[in-house]
Formats: C-alpha cells, structure tokens, sequence
C-alpha cells in the first residue's frame, strides 16, 4: 500500500502530470480505489476538460475513471450522462464548460465515469472548500495537460506528480527535467512571522527589512524591473515577488553584486517559470529561493511506457529517479502489486 | 418597451440597476425583461408588493426566514430550455428531470416560508406538488435525483447483477457482459425518462409559470433591498386623464393636476462618488408642469446632472421601483427621451451635431402624439451660435404647447420664448473671497434651483475658467474681446 498514508491527512490532493500519458488516470484509479477499501469520503472532480474519450493529442483511449459507492463526483453535464454507473443528482450549477454546465453526483453503485471539471482554480478552491465543509474527507483532482497551477498549495494541500517516457524517452533528460520540478516544489517555507508580515503583499515587489517589515519596492510588476533599478536593496536582500516569476528576475538579480545574501520569497512553486539553465545559475551564484507555501508532494509515479511505443526498464528507471530525488517513485503500472 | 431597452439610456440609470442584488440567473433576465409601466394602476400594484416586501425586509425577526427564501432562490437552476423542452412535448433527460424537480422543490419551500411573513398572496406560486411526487417516488422529500429503483420493476435486478459483474471486470467474460447489461440498463433508463416526460407535458405551463414567479420575487427582493439601503421613496402616482376619458371637463381638470414633484432629488451615483472623495452633496427640490421649463445656470452648477436625475427618477418609477428623494409625486410618460450630448456615434458616421439633430427631430415628431419626459442638454451648441439659436426658438415655439415635461438646458440668451424658466443658484456670493479651487468648489456652489423671470442667462465662464486655473493669457485676451464688443 504505498503512499496513501501520505494523503491521509490532507483534505485535498492534486493529481498532475508533467506530459501527457504519464499515466495520471491509472494513478487516479489506484488512489480512488485505495481511499474506497479504506472507507475514506471522497469527492472526485477535475480542472478543465482533458479531452474527450480517446486523447485528443495522442488518440489514445482516455481511460474512464472508476468510482464507488458513496463518491461524490462534479463533472459536466454530457461527461455525466455517459457515465456507465448508478448515481443521484445532487445539484446543478450555473457555471458552463463546453460540455454543459457543472453537476454534483452521489454514486449509488460503483461504475465508471468521464471527469471535467472548472477551468478556474478559483472555482475548484471553492468547490473543495464546499466538500469539505459537508464533511467529505479529501477531495482528489484531476490534472490537466501541463497545468501545474492546481497544485498551488492556495488550491490543494498534497500533490501527487506523475512523470514517464512520454516526458523523455531518454533516462537522464526524463530524470533531468523531473528532478528539476520536484526541487522547485520542494522549496523551502518561510516562517509563519515572514508569512503575515507579507500578507498586505498583493502585487508588485516588496522587501522585508531587518525587522522583518514588509515594504513596497513600488515596482508594480516584476516584468517591469530592469537591471537598471539599483536601490532593490534599500530595505535588505531578502526580497517578495507576488505574482509570477521569470527567467528576466532570477538573471537580473543573478547579476547583481550582492547576490551571495539574496534571498527571493516566491508565493509557491507554481508562481515560477524559469529554465533550469537560469534557475541553476542563480543558485550556483549564491542566490536562495524560498516560498510563502510549500506544496506537500505525496508521490512521484512514474509510467516506463511513451505513447509512441518507447519503454523504459521499469526497475532501472524508478531505482534511478528514486536515488535522483531521494524519495520513492512507483511505476504506475505496477503500482496495484 | 423593456427594461433592457432602457439600460444603455443613461451610466446613472445603469449604476442602480446594477446595484440590484439579483441571486438568480432568471431573476436577472426578469429585471431585463420587465416592462416600462405606463398605467396608474399598474404602477401602484407594483409598489404595492414593493411596499410590502420592503416592511417585510425591514423587520428584524423576519431576517432568518427572508435569508431562507433568498437561500432557496439562490439553489434555482437556469431552467428556461428544460422548461420550453417540456412545453413543446420532447423527451427530456435526468439532468432535465432533476431541474424540474428542482423548480417544484424551490417553489414550495418559497411558498412555504412566504406564509408566516404574509406573502404567500403577493408570490402567488404555483402548486407543483403533484410534480414533486412523480420525481419522488420514494418520499425522499430531498431535490435530488436519479431514476429510482421503483420506477421500473426490472431496475433493481438488472442494477443488483451489475453490481456483481463490476466486482470482476478484470475477467473479460464479465466485462463483456457488464457492457451488454449497461446497455439494456440505459434502455431502461429511456423508458422510463420518455415515459416521465410524457406525463410532465401537461404541466409545463404551470412549472413556466413557477420560473416566473420565482423570478419575480427574487426582483423584488432585490428592488426592495436596494430602496431601504439607498434611502429611496415611494412615488406618489398622479391619477392618469384616461379614466374621465367622456367628460372634457375633467380632462381639463386632470391636465391641470398633471405634474412631477420632487423633495431632495439626489443622483446615487454622484452622491456616492462624493461621499467616497469626503465632497459634500446638494439635493435638490422641483417640480415640473407639462409644456417647456428652460434650465440656465452657470457652467459646473449641475444642469445636466438634474436632467439626468430627473430621467433617472422617472425610470425608477416606471419600472415599479422606488426613487432617489425624500419625497415623490410622479405623472406617468409614454416613454422618457435622453438627449444628453453624449449621443456622438462616430460608428454611424455622425458628428454630434447629427446625431442630435435627428434625435430632437424625433422628439418633436414623437410629442405629437405621446406624452414624454424630453431631457435635451444645451440642443444646437455644436454648430454656429446664430442657427443654433433659431434651432432652439424652434424647438420651444414647439414643445411649450405639446403635453410632454420638457426640460432643456441652454446658454442661449433672449430667446423669446414665453416659458417657465429654472435657474441653478450658482455661485454662493457670500462666499465670493474664499479661496477657490476645482477641487472644493462643490462647496461655493448652491444647487438649489430658483424661478428666473429674466431672458438673460449668467454668465460667468470665465470667473469658472480662471477658478480651474486656466491660462492667464487666454482669460485676460478674453475679457479684453469682452470689452472689446
């Protein structure tokens, strides 16, 4: 029974894949089951729609979700009356996706069933947030195609990441371009003080003094900072970006001669675009990274197969990125063993 | 004439429709679909029920049971096509099954919370009980659904067996037939939602009338949440000409009683910009006669904002709301008629001139026949002085003897015309050595409005340009032309 008892406190997980066919659906099915035989309340929806029936990308068979007796479900309208299980009704929202407007189901008896969800985090946050106060356990959501922002730690408390051969189907880019996300979501968290002395901090960039007060650095996107700023430390080296971040910031402050004391406070991981060529120089310099949220990843699964055809060793490759990340990673496919 | 006819007729009008706090989707397309009310007795009934609800709202003990009300319109679908789909005897599915239960579900919680604050009348919902019933056949008493067991008599065993089969879909075999009994499964289904339908037909105009009503009273929740929160009043209605139609005398007489009277008329769009920037904020009192009243008033003394008010209030007041004042006497118009200047459409290709010159020739052919309320601001002041002038002596030779209110703003002086006349007080004079500036000047000017005897209207553009710091140069070469002439 591997990594459930990681989920377990959370009441709410993220399931996202770094590419597509890396296996998020038969890990989603794995984690239903499992939260079903320990008779765990589960509500189940999903960001966005993430194609129809076959992939629209790969054209491959996009697998059904099996759900069970007593699951709660939020899917579209067309999503659910294709469903092949029994359930109720439970309420109909005025929100619309392209497949019909949002429903709120009950399961009666186990079957399988198509998930969309809201394509706004704002309205998934909200719809956890209405589980939970009906006192459904944990609510699990389905990724969608490179959306990472689900798994902002504002959305969901745990994360499960889902990496492959669709990734790379070379071993040593595959682990690469994995590890370099799971440090990102890895980052280290502020203390609570740093946390509330920057909660007035709703755009721009700030800098926290010696006193831990935060101030406005009046820049009001970080996107309009250029190198040529040369008071960014009037208040200190420990600085707040926002919003999101970018390559453009990290080589900006990379480049500047304090760069040994700077520490730079994200919101979350998934406030951050950057190239791991960027990213790596800023830290080789000296510069920190940390976050106001750190993200709990439960799981990192991994599916040898690509959509091409391409297969990886499976014991080679989960030893290899679990030694590479030094945490467990399990092969999706043989996860039910 | 419809309420979204209106919206766009002026930003402050907007502003206050805006504001109403509608919960439903079918308590939105209500508000735009209520129509422009243009009959005594039309108008009171909705006020009435205004009335009502608003004493209603406006106890405290009954707040829990308002919010109920409000909670079990806020769980109210966007059923409109369901409903239509009934009406015109389709087959409907369970998502559409659920929503009509849904309606016959609010419908009666509504009805049953309206009893006890005595509004069960002013609702007037539908009973739909006997819907209830049919998509309830187990007496859940809960709006949830899903085609029960017991609509159907193979339903339990085909759901018992696929309930087994679903235990080993691993074993192809069952999996083969897992997908054969889902298919007979779902013909079921059909069956039985083809057969629900059929039997549902009868009742499509009552649940079409349930939306509506459930509409409605979600409108006058939120009209009457908006009058108690804004200080609004009620209107009284003059009595309209029509009901002594035979006795000319009595048309004379009601002709007579015809007028629109206004106690602390306020504008709540510019009132709460005000209060927001800490400014102070006029209202003011007026009452208006069929036939012209020629507004004058020095420049930022607010005539265009009392047009507008005044075409707000009458609105409000035709659209069975309450209005912005303290007190209220209204007569009702065919219909009210902005010309506020902001009419320039560069998309049509027209200059402003243009646009409301064909705006004023309509007014004047509409006023024929209709009575309305004319609000025009400063009519000609695009083109040159001289025709502008005779444009606007044209205009009042025309409307002084038409039924309409007509109110027109102008700079224009001796005009000739034999009217009433408005003037904006202006600048307080006792006042007159204070330190001016644009941003206090609110607070050197009276806004009341004073009847003018004199053709002559003020003139003090220049004292204004120089309070907004306008050039120096440009004020002294003026005065120096002003000599000059």
């Amino acid at each position: 029974m591997p990594f459930l008892k990681n989920i377990l406190s959370s009441r709410s997980l993220s399931i996202v894949g770094l590419e597509k066919n890396t296996g998020k659906t038969v890990c989603l099915n794995y984690v239903l089951r499992r939260l079903h035989e320990l008779g765990v309340s589960t509500a189940v929806t999903s960001i966005g729609v993430d194609g129809e029936q076959t992939d629209s990308v790969y054209a491959t068979a996009k697998p059904e979700v099996t759900m069970y007796e007593g699951m709660y479900l939020i899917t579209s309208e067309r999503h659910y009356l294709q469903r092949r299980c029994v359930s109720e009704i439970l309420d109909l929202s005025n929100q619309r996706t392209a497949l019909g407007r949002l429903l709120t189901a009950r399961i009666l008896s186990s079957g399988k069933a198509l998930i969309s969800g809201a394509a706004a985090t704002a309205i998934l946050a909200d719809q956890i947030s209405r589980f939970k106060q009906q006192g459904i356990q944990l609510t699990v959501i389905d990724g969608a195609l490179s959306r990472l922002s689900l798994a902002s730690p504002t959305v969901t408390d745990s994360m499960i990441l889902a990496t492959g051969a669709a990734v790379s189907p070379n071993l040593q880019q595959l682990i690469s371009k994995t590890r370099f996300v799971c440090r990102l979501i890895d980052l280290p968290e502020v203390e609570p003080a740093i946390r509330t002395a920057l909660s007035q901090a709703t755009s721009g960039l700030w800098a926290l003094d010696s006193d831990g007060l935060a101030h406005d650095l009046n820049i009001p996107s970080v996107f309009m900072l250029s190198s040529a700023n040369s008071d960014l430390f009037r208040y200190g080296t420990t600085l707040f970006a926002s919003g999101a971040v970018s390559d453009r910031l990290l080589k900006i402050l990379a480049a500047k001669e304090e760069i040994k004391q700077i520490t730079l406070i994200i919101r979350d991981f998934t406030k951050l675009f950057v190239t791991p060529e960027v990213y790596n120089d800023f830290v080789r310099r000296g510069g920190s990274l940390m976050a106001l949220r750190k993200s709990h990843l439960a799981a990192v699964t991994l599916n040898p197969t690509s959509p091409h055809g391409y297969a990886l060793d499976s014991h080679t490759a989960t030893q290899a990125l679990s030694d590479a990340l030094n945490l467990p990673v399990y092969d999706v496919m043989k996860i039910e063993q | 004439m419809l309420l979204r006819d209106k919206l766009q007729s002026d930003p402050g009008f907007q502003y206050i429709i805006d504001a109403l706090n509608l919960i439903s989707a079918a308590g939105r397309r209500a508000l735009l679909d209520f129509p422009f009310l243009t009959t005594p007795e039309t108008v009171n009934a909705e006020l009435d029920n205004l009335k009502t609800v608003i004493g209603v709202v406006s106890v405290m003990e009954n707040l829990h049971t308002v919010s109920e009300i409000k909670h079990h319109l806020m769980c109210l679908h966007d059923s409109q096509g369901t409903v239509a789909n009934l009406s015109q005897h389709s087959v409907i599915n369970e998502v559409e099954l659920f929503e009509v239960k849904n309606i016959a579900y609010t419908a009666a919680a509504v009805s049953r919370s309206a009893e006890p604050l005595g509004l069960k009348e002013i609702f007037s919902l539908p009973d739909l009980s006997d819907v209830f019933s049919l998509l309830d056949p187990d007496n859940t008493g809960l709006p949830h659904f899903y085609i029960y067991d017991s609509y159907h008599p193979d339903l339990p065993d085909i759901r018992k067996r696929l309930k087994q089969l679903q235990a080993r879909t691993d074993d192809p075999e069952a999996a083969t037939l897992y997908a054969d009994l889902f298919a007979q499964h779902n013909d079921i289904q059909h069956s039985v939602e083809a057969k629900l339908s059929q039997q549902l037909w009868a009742s499509a105009d009552r649940l079409a009338l349930a939306v509506k009503r459930l509409a409605y009273i979600d409108l006058l929740f939120a009209k009457a949440g908006l009058a108690s929160a804004w200080n609004f009043t009620r209107p009284q209605i003059t009595p309209s000409n029509q009901q002594q139609a035979e006795d000319p005398q009595a048309i004379k007489q009601a002709d007579n009683q015809a007028f629109t009277q206004y106690k602390g008329l306020f504008n709540p769009r510019l009132l709460h910009r005000n209060q927001e920037h800490r400014l102070r904020y006029q209202p003011i009192d007026i009452i208006v006669h069929p036939g012209l009243c020629l507004i004058t008033g020095a420049n930022m003394a607010g005539k265009t904002v009392l047009l507008k008010t005044l075409g707000i209030a009458q609105l409000l007041t035709q659209f069975g709301m309450y209005v912005p004042a303290e007190s209220a006497t209204v007569t009702l118009v065919d219909d009210v008629i902005f010309c506020i200047g902001d009419e320039q459409n560069e998309m049509n290709g027209l200059s402003s001139f243009a646009s409301e010159i064909i705006k004023i020739s309509e007014v004047v052919q509409l006023s024929a026949s209709q009575r309305l309320l004319i609000l025009i601001d400063e009519p000609a002041r695009t083109t040159n002085p001289v025709e502008g002038k005779a444009i606007v002596q044209a205009l009042s030779d025309i409307l002084i003897s038409r039924d309409s209110f007509s109110l027109i703003t102008t700079h224009y002086s001796q005009l000739g015309v034999p009217c009433r006349r408005l003037r904006i007080a202006g600048f307080r004079e006792d006042l007159a050595n204070a330190t001016l500036s644009p941003e206090n000047i609110n607070l050197f000017m009276d806004y009341s409005l004073v009847e003018d005897n004199s053709d002559t209207v003020p003139q003090e553009a220049l004292r204004i340009a120089t309070l907004l710091r306008c050039d120096e140069s440009l004020i002294q070469k003026a005065l120096q032309h002003l000599k000059n002439q």
